[in-house]
């Protein structure tokens, strides 16, 4: 193993899987020698020259179809989209074309491409800060990943890679400075297979992406209060592992989903029904950003998302831990 | 109206095209036309969008492509699949959703393909497959494979975002890409002049340095002619073109909307009919005549009853096979 920050983790994978396989393309802004908006291309450049890494114009929805199409074709592209919010321009290709594409030709033809997208609140404002999760996972035909480890971020995103099927790969502008372990030796991590990050008895924490840091940063004052919790970090999600889920809420009865997007037909309301159908007897929360746009101003940005305050007063409300009844998310 | 090959300017080469193409372009038409009667017959035809009025564009793109060429094409997808060779019996079963088709019946007349016959495939979102089909021509280009990817859509798609940043990406890499636009005059019930700022269409392309010409849609002959240019300078490395094919929409916008145009109109749209236009032609020219055209007809008329008879002993698909390709 070794350290790497997520956004080297990223530029490895990018480059193992380049060398192996000749198909694989980057499209995207800014990608080339600058590097990547993050430095998470660093170096890929220089090592595969501009007809494998391509900058593209300011314009999400040629750069989708361009990649729909040309995976249609034959290759296997990686297309970058510096801030989520702009895949909205992408949807088309990627929605209308490539997720539907193996079904309405009767598996005559595939769309081997991987959106990578990056999402989440840091100071940018309403456009440039959104965690459109749930939508993404309610399209027949997509794979949807989201990392939150250096580990993970290389092991996926070679799946994400190898994939024969469209897949938007989310990270988020608050990981990739940080460090993490990752292995030396090829290791790719299945789609469908989340993480157990933490184990506990009392409660099960979920979360993905950058809310699975906060949620294991909450768990720690958890455990300071003697509750103990399971935390997993959902690092796909479509397909969704049920089985690590439903393994660790029969244990403890409790599940409280945590995301950064909108609770709304979000993440969590569906993590949590999928779970009611299989396990009986199961108590759920949610929490996920207030229903307001994300703000560029500090303050405002920080009340509209969840931390590991709000994440640690919503489980001890939904453990009937807390004097005061007054509910974290019905105050939402 | 004035049709000119802008591309080169030459004349247009009817003279030295042989009778019997001649005759296999009217018959390719012919076909086409009763297609979508028989279409029509059907007990459930469905939302079907026509051909009539096009056919001349259908037919004489896919004579001018080689095989090897990715055409992708809008919803009005039924003349150029049947032109690019997708069998009329699977078509038929493509269209009506049954498990015959090339695409089992789930893409019908706005999705569907057949990469074993060059036609890559449709896609029902005005506009949307133009980006594709940039990167269709990118990995062509990126294979080494000198296959020019051809895309046709309405004169509707030329409002859309799409076709823009695609010309402009386009003409940045130097893709093989052929855009054609068959504008037959009409987005559902909006006439051009109201839904395109620019005068002509052809000049959509110029800004992005992108040569473009317009073209009779209603002469097979100059459709064949003007591809075929503009394939030759793509394929020789000369970058992406843009051809306008004129034509008028002879029904309305599908079997499901209402015509608003008025029937003085389309009595008069009649005159722009390419069938017709192309029989009175060989006639004129001496390579038709009427033991010629009843032996087309016949021909015509027996490959619709075979189609006819595919399609009614076609199974209707299995709902739980359809999971698989998801």
């Amino acid at each position: 193993m070794s350290k790497l920050f997520f956004r080297e983790a990223i530029a490895r994978a990018i480059t193992e899987e380049m060398d192996r396989d000749a198909r694989v393309i980057l499209l995207g802004q800014d990608i080339a020698a600058h590097g990547g908006s993050y430095a998470e291309t660093r170096g890929l450049f220089e090592r595969f020259g501009p007809s494998r890494v391509r900058n593209t114009p300011v314009a999400e929805a040629v750069t989708v179809g361009l990649a729909a199409g040309a995976a249609a074709a034959g290759l296997r592209p990686l297309a970058f989209i510096t801030y989520i919010d702009f895949l909205m321009l992408g949807l088309d290709p990627l929605v209308n074309y490539a997720a539907k594409l193996r079904f309405k030709s009767a598996g005559q033809l595939t769309a081997p491409m991987v959106v990578k997208a990056t999402a989440g609140a840091k100071g940018q404002g309403p456009t440039h800060a959104q965690a459109l999760d749930s939508w993404l996972m309610n399209v027949p035909g997509l794979t949807v990943l989201a990392p939150s480890t250096a580990g993970d971020a290389y092991g996926l995103l070679k799946t994400a890679i190898r994939s024969p099927g469209p897949v938007v790969y989310i990270d988020h502008k608050r990981l990739f400075p940080l460090g993490g372990m990752v292995p030396d030796c090829e290791e790719l991590i299945p789609a469908g297979s989340a993480a157990v990050r933490r184990e506990g008895r009392h409660i099960t924490i979920v979360a993905h992406s950058y809310m699975s840091v906060v949620a294991l940063e909450a768990s720690k004052q958890l455990a300071l209060a003697g509750i103990e919790a399971d935390v997993i970090d959902l690092r796909s999600l479509w397909p969704i592992d049920w089985e690590t889920l439903a393994n660790s809420v029969r244990r403890t009865g409790h599940a409280l989903f945590v995301e950064e997007g909108q609770v709304v037909c979000g993440v969590g309301a569906e993590l949590a029904f999928g779970l009611q159908e299989r396990v009986s007897g199961l108590r759920v929360a949610r929490l996920g950003a207030r229903r307001v746009p994300v703000s560029a101003s500090p303050v405002l940005e920080a009340d509209a998302i969840p931390n590991a305050q709000r994440i640690v007063l919503s489980a001890r409300q939904l453990l009937g831990r807390v004097a005061d009844n007054r509910s974290e998310t019905a105050q939402r | 109206m004035i049709y000119v090959n802008k591309i080169t300017n030459i004349p247009l080469q009817t003279a030295v095209i042989g009778a019997i193409e001649r005759r296999r372009r009217l018959q390719a038409m012919l076909l086409l036309r009763s297609f979508e009667s028989a279409l029509l017959r059907q007990p459930k035809p469905g939302f079907q969008l026509l051909s009539r009025g096009e056919e001349a564009i259908a037919v004489g793109i896919c004579t001018a492509l080689e095989r090897t060429d990715p055409l992708l094409c809008s919803g009005r997808s039924i003349g150029i699949a049947l032109a690019r060779g997708v069998p009329a019996g699977g078509l038929l079963a493509e269209l009506t959703g049954k498990d015959g088709g090339p695409n089992k019946g789930r893409a019908g007349r706005a999705h569907v393909s057949m990469p074993s016959v060059g036609l890559f495939g449709a896609h029902g979102v005005v506009g949307g497959n133009i980006s594709v089909a940039a990167g269709v021509a990118l990995a062509q280009q990126h294979l080494g494979t000198k296959a020019v990817t051809c895309c046709v859509f309405g004169d509707g798609a030329c409002g859309a975002g799409s076709l823009h940043e695609t010309l402009n990406v386009a003409a940045l890499w130097q893709l093989p890409l052929l855009l054609i636009c068959d504008n037959n005059g009409f987005a559902v019930s909006t006439p051009v002049r109201q839904g395109i700022a620019a005068a002509k269409l052809t000049d959509l392309a110029g800004p992005f340095g992108v040569p473009a010409a317009a073209v009779d849609g209603t002469d097979v002959d100059a459709v064949v002619s003007a591809t075929v240019e503009a394939v030759a300078a793509i394929r020789a490395g000369g970058g992406p073109r843009f051809l306008e094919m004129r034509c008028t929409r002879l029904g309305s916008h599908s079997t499901l909307t209402r015509e608003e145009r008025s029937a003085a109109d389309v009595e008069r749209f009649m005159d722009f009919d390419p069938l017709p236009l192309y029989e009175r032609r060989l006639r004129d020219d001496g390579v038709l005549d009427h033991e010629r055209w009843v032996r087309i007809q016949a021909e015509v008329d027996a490959e619709i009853a075979e189609a006819e008879k595919f399609v009614e002993a076609a199974s209707w698909p299995d709902a739980e096979a359809a999971m698989l390709d998801v």
